[in-house]
């Protein structure tokens, strides 16, 4: 072949088939126009890859639904067959520490953590303990949501909580105070949200609500040798207090669908998609609006907005009574388990059966005056509950085949020391009970200012000293 | 999809429940024979071992795969599934399935369809859809044609609600004998339905309480025994009239 072919033939190599690392050439072609052509091509099909990605993970609606849903609301009826004004089913549970909720509005659930910690105030409020709520929108909620920092829903959602606890200080911040100007309590509210179903706010705050109700502080006192010192009780030497709080601020959120501004209560995660707008109205009991929120979205009439706070105040109580049994029904749980704790503390464990009515009557007494259960002002249910126990540990744990006393103090004996943080894999006698009272004197029980509330918590599955017991 | 024992024995797993690690077939005492595995098996050295969780099918003569009912799905050749249109390329539109990837609809592949007459998707068009191919890794292809290319009722559905489920629920709803629930609100009511394999069906009805009706109740009796759907659907008739 002529030179001038073979250059023609190369030529037309080179052109048609651009050499690069996505097609298969054996060469490659080392041209600054190649590699610049390269690169772009690999950026856009990163691109396409991302755009692919964020379409996958978006809520993919069909034009069917958005109309059906505007269509079905017109004769006045949902999706889920309820009507415009109802709300979803609610469950309350709650963890087996305090202050943990765990919230489920349909198929929406948010988990809610109380913590509290010793801090410095703030200088221009210095006897007013500090809350603060931090929200996570857990991935594994939604496709959308990312891992990392929260993003716009999150900090709107964050911001309606804790404008409904604030501005209408429903959480008692002065009584938070433990030196003025030096320590007061600083609470912490996580919200997690595991399943979003539409209508996060009103779970989350339920969920914060719930959480805040059941959360219990440690009793600090002032003393030591000079009378200054602060002493964190821990909590099976002083009963913990609960927080106060004067009122529930209750969330409620409308969605406005289609264009004659139909109400919804509760969206539904398709109905948010299609909503034009939204509003979250918080209200107590007492018929006070403590927060309004209406970001954006197309505008109302006012005559609909007082509509919607009138509705809002019904379901306002309907829900806040929800709260509140549920905290109750948390709450004589609670002081049963302390109850059986407290009555096997009494005695040795040998003869746990034969002395058990004994120590019913004894730990009864005691209850009845002993300061750890002054706060509860259901004493008489749990007399009644108390008359009505009988019999040993097998009726209140259906685990428990009895403790064999002696190897039981052995163990213990040999235990270093109680603040020890590991976990033992005791035998699954009390699954769920919390730090039981250790009333031995030699374990050093004061602790100074230093230490957090975690060490003022003994780990759940510590046996009980009953070694040391009197 | 019975196994009747055949000289090569079937695995005695059929049509139970199996878990990953499960050895179904030891192939040291099987010589000369040729087996189709599906979905959920897996060849190693001289067993076949499930590696899904789910209930072990077998078709004569050869065929073995695992059942599981999932809210995602896997593409595979042959599957009418409901699309969703979110996008519109010059060659194709672009089509959710449900799937890892999303589907490709050439702008051709509608009966009697050429250049001049593309048809016109806006995104969020609800399409009733034919799975043609499907390998790992590509986006899958579908078509508005069946083998043959005629349109076959593909196409787009207007109106109605679509509901999502999972996959175990659209391959019951597809099953025959009738889903008892379907059948029974098919005689009392009149609605037409659409199933995709996808772990989507469509439903639409004169009046948005029947859908919702229809729909509802489908979703809910996914989770019940037939026992169990059974008086559920004697409890739903009765709350109708």
């Amino acid at each position: 072949m002529s030179s001038f072919a073979t250059f023609a033939k190369t030529l037309l190599q080179t052109l048609s088939s651009p050499p690069c690392v996505f097609t298969k050439v054996k060469t490659r072609c080392h041209h600054r126009d190649c590699y610049r052509r390269c690169r772009l091509r690999r950026r856009r099909l990163q691109a396409r890859e991302k755009m692919e990605q964020r379409l996958a993970s978006s809520l993919i609606m069909t034009v069917n639904e958005k109309k059906f849903i505007e269509d079905a609301l017109l004769s006045d009826i949902r999706v889920d067959g309820r009507r415009p004004f109802d709300y979803r089913n609610l469950t309350i549970r709650f963890g087996s520490e305090d202050g943990s909720s765990e919230v489920q509005l349909g198929q929406t659930q948010v988990i809610g953590f109380v913590t509290g910690q010793l801090t410095q105030p703030y200088r221009d409020r210095p006897n007013e303990g500090a809350f603060a709520i931090y929200t996570e929108f857990s991935p594994m909620a939604d496709p959308s949501f990312e891992p990392g920092r929260p993003g716009e829903t999150a900090i709107e959602l964050g911001r309606i909580v804790d404008r409904g606890l604030r501005e209408s200080r429903a959480v008692d911040t002065e009584s938070l105070c433990v030196i003025a100007g030096k320590l007061v309590w600083s609470i912490r509210i996580d919200l997690h949200i595991i399943d979003n179903g539409g209508n996060l706010v009103d779970a989350a705050n339920i969920a914060a609500l719930a959480a805040l109700s059941t959360f219990r502080r440690p009793e600090c006192t002032l003393g030591g040798e000079d009378g200054q010192e602060l002493i964190v009780h821990p909590p099976d030497v002083r009963e913990p207090l609960p927080l106060i709080l004067h009122h529930f601020p209750v969330a409620v959120t409308f969605g406005f669908i289609g264009k004659e501004n139909i109400v919804v209560i509760d969206p539904t995660h398709y109905e948010e998609a299609v909503m034009g707008g939204s509003m979250t109205a918080t209200l107590n009991t007492n018929g006070d609006v403590c927060a309004i929120q209406k970001a954006g979205g197309d505008g109302v009439l006012q005559s609909v907005i007082m509509q919607c706070l009138r509705i809002a105040s019904v379901k306002a109580g309907d829900i806040t009574s929800k709260i509140k049994n549920a905290v109750e029904s948390y709450n004589t749980q609670r002081s049963l388990r302390k109850i059986k704790r407290h009555n096997l503390d009494q005695q040795g464990s040998s003869d746990v059966a034969k002395h058990h009515m004994e120590r019913l009557t004894v730990g009864s007494d005691q209850s009845g005056n002993g300061s750890q259960f002054n706060e509860h002002d259901k004493t008489n249910k749990r007399n009644n509950t108390l008359k009505g126990f009988s019999g040993g540990p097998a009726s209140w744990d259906p685990y428990s085949s009895g403790v064999d006393g002696d190897a039981l103090r052995t163990t213990l004996a040999s235990r270093v020391t109680p603040l020890d943080k590991h976990k033992e894999e005791s035998s699954p006698v009390n699954p769920e009970t919390k730090p039981s009272p250790k009333s031995s004197d030699t374990i050093g029980l004061e602790m100074k200012q230093s230490k957090t509330l975690k060490d003022a918590v003994k780990p759940k599955h510590k046996r009980r000293n009953k070694s040391n017991a009197c | 999809m019975e196994a009747k024992p055949s000289s090569s024995s079937p695995s005695k797993f059929v049509d139970q429940l199996v878990v990953p690690g499960d050895v179904i077939l030891d192939l040291s005492n099987m010589a000369n024979q040729t087996l189709k595995l599906g979905g959920g098996l897996r060849q190693d050295g001289d067993s076949i071992c499930a590696m899904k969780a789910g209930k072990l099918r077998f078709m004569k003569p050869n065929k073995y795969w695992v059942e599981s009912s999932q809210k995602r799905y896997v593409p595979s050749a042959g599957d009418n599934v409901l699309g969703v249109v979110v996008d519109t390329k010059p060659e194709n539109f672009v089509v959710d399935i449900k799937g890892p990837a999303l589907a490709f609809l050439p702008v051709l592949s509608f009966e009697g369809g050429t250049r001049r007459n593309i048809p016109k998707f806006e995104v969020g068009t609800l399409l009733y859809v034919r799975v043609v191919n499907a390998n790992t890794g590509m986006n899958p292809e579908v078509s508005c044609m069946d083998a043959n290319g005629k349109a076959a009722e593909y196409g787009i559905l207007k109106d109605g609600y679509m509901f999502e489920s999972s996959t175990g629920l659209s391959r019951m709803l597809l099953s025959s004998p009738p889903h008892p629930v379907l059948e029974g609100l098919g005689k009392k009511l009149s609605f037409e339905i659409a199933v995709g394999i996808n772990g989507r069906f469509w439903v639409n009805a004169s009046q948005s309480s029947t859908v919702i009706l229809v729909g509802n109740a489908i979703q809910k009796s996914e989770s019940l025994s037939l026992v169990q759907q059974k008086i559920y659907l004697e409890k739903l008739l009765k709350s109708i009239q």
